[in-house]
């Protein structure tokens, strides 16, 4: 069935040949030929594929001329061979088409060279011979010397003459390499030298090994790779960075394993400092192939570690390596293909990709696929990796890894800000030849995506039905948005429907905010006209990740599931008209604490596997949240540490929080109470799961539990102060999040059972204002067409509908009666007698009334006071954005009346873990030890005082004056800036004098100093490469000297 | 005999790895890898020399029945050929790139092409 493999060789050096014979004016001809030859290559290759794939066969090998080694080569077939012959044949079956053009005016020559090149590189990855390995090796470095060439960009040809100079001494040190290796065994085939081991040769074997890793561009003797990478043809620069990488680093697994496990730290560490040092000097790259260029170093860097893990990562080994391989291919071709598309040379000329929401789609898929997120190919394998690392205790080289990932990330992703933000000139037009290799990258990435899910022996993500249903709505792009917005709520709901009835009561609060709370903000969504292209996948991305987080019982499905809820919600944020850089710092922070989570639960993998009665022996990289309680000592609260960390990152505890009000502030006006009402409930559900499964940690003495709750109140005491300086009404939501959310931080961390049910009320309660505010303020900025505050004023008789759901949101969250605010207040003084903290309380009772400060604020500038002159003709906000706040309204009236409707049931579930102090709901009346409420009671005191009040109010003021705008003037001077003028400008000014020290950005500005940071690092790296290839020579051979002493050192 | 052949090699090797690296002429810089490949090539025949040998060719002067204990190990021999074979092809390469820049920059100083960096 399978067609014997030396064909895929004969083929490509016959057509090579035949393109030759032809007639010089027959280019169409030659090209045909080409692509017939490559396509036949790409199909025998598959054909391998899928039998191995599909019998598990042995690898095969294939002797030429009729005799086994070492009298002649012989070459081999098994699965990653086969594997990767298919990428390397269909890479450049794509690129000769991608370079159709250029490939059809240059004539039959640049043909053959492509052909001969893609099979020199299955050439690479079949031989089982040293020398043979040589000969491709070159014939490699001859082909890249002429399809550089086919570039427009005149430097081209300089950085094809570097890439000479350093091949020629890589090209010695392998000769003489290989011939002292051939003395000492008397043949060249690997497989023989591997029996004898390289004991015998350790010099000769090291210069072999040296120089086929100086192929895979290690840093920093790699500066003509990345001339390459930036001034050669997209299409040739795909096929450079996807095959002849991928070959290469086969090539160098296949030399490796003649020197046996005492070489596999050479590669790690050759690996891990590519992949560090490529990251750090992309940073500072402008340029989008050379950015590239970086990224597939480093990319090639941490394959390399794989390889050099290869001793414990065990039956693991292929997934891993294989994983990162493909997924670092696929994309890296997608990405150069479509840098094809692109006019200009700068990251931010790709904002012309926007006028082809399918390029787009294939842009982010490549990023995603870099970056190791769901559900593709190198999440799984990032996985693995960390897993297998902790359990050896590699934990230095673990953090390094995820340090890399986390600059890569990004790089990558502030790319794709520029791509979504930015302005273009240019125009994409898209011919069918260069659209059809991007498509297949795309394709193969999902189709990639979908097969490590199947292998991975978990549950594949691209089968769950959450993110099925997000996914989905790529395909209803078409459709206009009503439509969706229709089908979101629908799917929302009945989601809600159908799961219900399996959740204890704490998972069903959360499932209640996630489902119906995302389907009720989904109703302020209908205002939106158009097909709304990216919102739906994103949004649904952003709620499947969040339910998928409440039904995860083992680690994998909590890190997969929090790892698509934050990329959901940073799609979402970017849409706000001014985001860019939020949504950057917001995945930056969020990757960075998802990433502490990851190492969190590697750590705690390993701990239990080593727990387990049964005597497993191989770790099971996985398992259940419960199991966290069952952690002993040295590495528990070293877990725990690590999941708050990743946890508060994510609910912007203070220190981590400055991602924050840019991103909520700025996202669009029924995406903020998504990101806001929502999203930050998913930190609360982990810090809830994570205190009631570990209980208190102490490390070094120091009470953690304690800490976070000193950081609760700090983080309440610090997010109200900022809020009250703020002029921009969203910014001062945004701000008070961070305070609330201090609050049920602090609420969790006092660790009794009042503390909890207040942080549960928080949870509600904070959905429901917060939710409500931010849509009544952004349905006024959208009719004021400003969010400053001191810009509006007297809007109560234009927009009263607005005023009412303020008002009562503001009653409802300063705590005082009648509304639910009161009750969570209530709960939250019985809760601190109940703890012995003292001073932490003070704080907490001190933002109190900041907070009513600023809350104040937001009825007294934008509804009361002077109407603007330019707001006389204002209506009401539109009525799917009112229609929302209604119900809201509804509901906060509705749980001050019945707050036991929910509350009864948790604080019977909180009881299992902290059974003291529990309330006593008896009727209407609430009684805890202190004392008892009864919110019906209340409600009606507080009305009947408000109606008696009011009416003496009107009764008294019946005959004033009303004041009209123009019985006030200016003193005949037009004011410099007119915000200066108004009272609400600056309102609370001799506050700020007083504790202005307090809201310093001392915590930006210590981020902001990291970030220098690493940027002056990458810029000072990339100075070594000066443009010089004598230079570039000398970096090689100081590469060899080092790596050579620090070898000896091992 | 064949440590002096082999030295010599050695010698040929450092001495290209040396031009190339401090000659900023393109042209001296291709002489220099030549050199070096010439190093190479000796260091091979040196590597697959055997005392008292002929030369692995089967005709009057050595049967097959008896080559194994007569000639010198061929494999050596085809490598270098192999080898001479790349080298001549990597050389014209480097020799047209050459050219190439010349058209391109009127120099052939390797210094002066830093166009491409960082």
């Amino acid at each position: 069935m399978v067609i014997n493999a030396l064909h895929i060789l004969a083929t490509g050096l016959g057509a090579a040949f035949l393109t030759g014979l032809l007639d010089e004016k027959r280019n169409g001809l030659a090209f045909m030929i080409t692509l017939g030859a490559l396509a036949f290559m790409s199909a025998v290759s598959a054909g391998w594929l899928v039998l191995f794939a599909a019998t598990g066969a042995h690898p095969m090998d294939i002797q030429t001329a009729g005799t086994p080694p070492p009298f002649a080569i012989a070459l081999r077939m098994g699965l990653a061979e086969a594997a990767l012959l298919t990428l390397i044949n269909l890479a450049g079956l794509f690129a000769a088409m991608h370079m159709g053009e250029t490939l059809l005016a240059r004539g039959r020559r640049a043909m053959a060279v492509l052909l001969v090149m893609v099979m020199a590189l299955c050439g690479l990855v079949l031989t089982r011979d040293l020398f043979n390995l040589f000969v491709f090796f070159e014939l490699i470095v001859i082909a890249t010397g002429g399809l550089v060439l086919l570039s427009d960009d005149e430097r081209a040809v300089s950085a094809g003459f570097k890439y000479l100079i350093v091949s020629q001494f890589i090209s010695v040190l392998l000769l003489v390499g290989i011939v002292f290796g051939y003395h000492a065994t008397g043949t060249l085939n690997i497989d023989g030298m591997a029996e004898q081991g390289s004991g015998a040769f350790a010099l000769a074997f090291f210069l072999i090994l040296i120089a086929v890793a100086a192929e895979l561009k290690p840093f920093p003797a790699n500066g003509w790779a990345l001339d390459i990478y930036e001034s050669a043809h997209p299409g040739f620069a795909a096929l450079f960075s996807a095959a002849a990488a991928s070959a290469a680093l086969f090539a160098f697994d296949k030399v490796l394993a003649i020197g046996g496990a005492e070489w596999l730290p050479v590669a790690t560490g050759i690996g891990i400092v590519s992949f560090v040092a490529g990251n750090l000097l992309a940073l500072p790259q402008t340029n989008d192939r050379r950015l590239l260029g970086y990224s597939s170093i480093a990319q090639s860097g941490l394959i390399l570690v794989a390889i050099g893990q290869q001793d414990i990562l065990g039956e693991h080994y292929l997934f891993i390596a294989g994983g990162l391989l493909l997924s670092h291919a696929v994309a890296k071709a997608g990405l150069y293909w479509l840098s094809g598309f692109v006019a200009g040379r700068e990251l931010t000329d790709w904002a012309a990709l926007r006028q082809r929401p399918l390029l787009v789609l294939a842009f982010v898929t490549g990023i995603a696929m870099l970056s190791g997120l769901p559900p593709f190919p190198g999440f799984y394998a990032k996985w693995e990796l960390v897993h297998l690392l902790a359990n050896e205790g590699r934990l230095a080289l673990l953090g390094w890894i995820l340090f890399g990932a986390l600059v890569e990330a990004g790089y990558l992703f502030r790319w794709f800000g520029y791509a979504i933000k930015r302005e273009s000139a240019h125009t994409i037009d898209c011919p069918p030849d260069r659209v059809i290799p991007v498509i297949a990258a795309l394709l193969a990435g999902w189709a990639l995506g979908f097969a490590w899910g199947e292998l991975s022996g978990r549950s594949n993500l691209l089968l769950v039905l959450p993110l099925l249903f997000a996914l989905a709505f790529l395909l209803l792009e078409w459709a206009p948005a009503w439509l969706k917005n229709t089908l979101a709520i629908g799917g929302l709901s009945l989601y809600f429907l159908q799961t219900w009835q399996d959740y204890d009561p704490l998972r069903l609060i959360f499932l209640v905010i996630f489902t119906l709370g995302g389907a009720i903000i989904f109703l302020a969504s209908f205002h939106a006209h158009g097909r709304r292209i990216g919102f739906y996948p994103s949004a649904m991305t952003m709620f499947a990740g969040m339910v998928l987080l409440l039904q995860a019982t083992d680690s994998f499905g909590f890190f997969a599931a929090w790892e698509l809820l934050t990329i959901g919600s940073y799609f979402l944020i970017l849409r706000g008209k001014e985001s860019e850089p939020h949504a950057l710092s917001y995945i930056v922070f969020s990757l960075g604490g998802a990433f502490l989570i990851l190492a969190g639960f590697a750590i705690a993998a390993a701990s239990v596997v080593t727990l387990a009665p049964s005597g497993a022996v191989s770790p099971a990289p996985t398992f259940e949240i419960a199991s966290l309680a069952t952690l002993a000592q040295p590495v528990a609260p070293w877990v725990f540490l690590l999941l708050a960390i990743g946890f508060m990152t994510k609910t912007a505890a203070i220190g981590l929080h400055i991602w924050l009000p840019g991103a909520h502030a700025e996202a669009e006006t029924d995406v903020s109470p998504m990101v806001s009402g929502v999203l930050l409930k998913a930190g609360l559900y982990g810090l809830f799961v994570l205190l009631m499964s570990m209980g208190r940690q102490s490390l070094y003495g120091v009470d953690l539990v304690n800490l976070m709750l000193w950081i609760g109140a700090i983080t309440a005491l610090l997010g109200n102060l900022m809020a009250i300086f703020q002029e921009d009404a969203k910014r001062l939501l945004a701000y008070s999040s961070i305070g609330q959310m201090g609050y049920a931080l602090f609420g969790l961390a006092l660790m009794n059972h009042l503390g909890w049910l207040m942080a549960l009320m928080f949870v509600i309660n904070h959905y429901v204002y917060k939710s409500m505010l931010f849509l009544s303020v952004g349905g006024v900025a959208k009719r004021t067409g400003t969010r400053a505050m001191y810009q509006m004023g007297g809007l109560i008789t234009l927009m009263p509908l607005s005023f009412i759901a303020t008002l009562v949101g503001i009653i409802a969250m300063s705590g005082v009666p009648p509304l639910s605010g009161f009750g969570g207040r209530w709960i939250f003084y019985n809760a601190i007698m109940d703890a012995d903290t003292r001073l932490p309380m003070v704080l907490i009772f001190l933002s109190g009334p900041i907070a009513f400060l600023y809350l104040f604020r937001l009825i007294h500038t934008i509804f009361l006071g002077q109407l603007k002159d330019e707001h006389r003709r204002l209506k009401e906000a539109p009525l799917s954005i009112v229609l929302p706040q209604m119900i809201y309204v509804a509901i906060l009236i509705g749980v001050a009346i019945f707050p036991g409707l929910i509350l009864r049931r948790v604080d019977a579930y909180i009881s299992q873990f902290l059974p003291d102090g529990a309330l006593n709901w008896e009727g209407l009346t609430i009684t805890s030890q202190y004392g008892w409420w009864n919110p019906v009671a209340i409600m009606i005191v507080v009305a009947c005082i408000f109606l008696l009040i009011f009416g003496w109010l009107l009764f008294v003021n019946r005959k004033a004056q009303k004041v009209k705008q123009f019985n006030i003037v200016f003193s005949a001077e037009r004011p410099y800036r007119p915000e200066t003028t108004h009272f609400a400008w600056n309102f609370f000014a001799p506050y700020k004098k007083a504790m202005g020290f307090l809201v310093q950005p001392f915590v930006t500005r210590f981020w902001g100093a990291i970030t220098d940071l690493l940027h002056t690092a990458g810029d000072l790296g990339r100075r070594l490469y000066n443009g010089n290839g004598q230079i570039y020579a000398f970096h090689f051979l100081i590469f060899v000297v080092v790596v050579f002493v620090s070898q000896l050192g091992m | 005999m064949v440590h002096v052949v082999m030295a010599t090699g050695f010698l040929l090797i450092l001495i290209g790895f040396y031009g190339a690296l401090t000659h900023r002429n393109l042209l001296r810089m291709i002489v220099a890898f030549t050199v070096a490949d010439t190093g190479v090539n000796v260091v091979i025949v040196s590597v697959g020399h055997m005392r008292g040998r002929s030369a692995p060719i089967l005709d009057r002067a050595v049967a097959a029945a008896d080559a194994v204990q007569r000639i010198i190990d061929p494999v050596p021999q085809a490598l270098v050929l192999t080898a001479i074979v790349i080298g001549v092809g990597v050389t014209a390469l480097m020799l047209a790139y050459a050219w190439r820049i010349y058209r391109q920059h009127r120099t052939l100083d390797i210094a002066r092409l830093t166009a491409l960096k960082g």
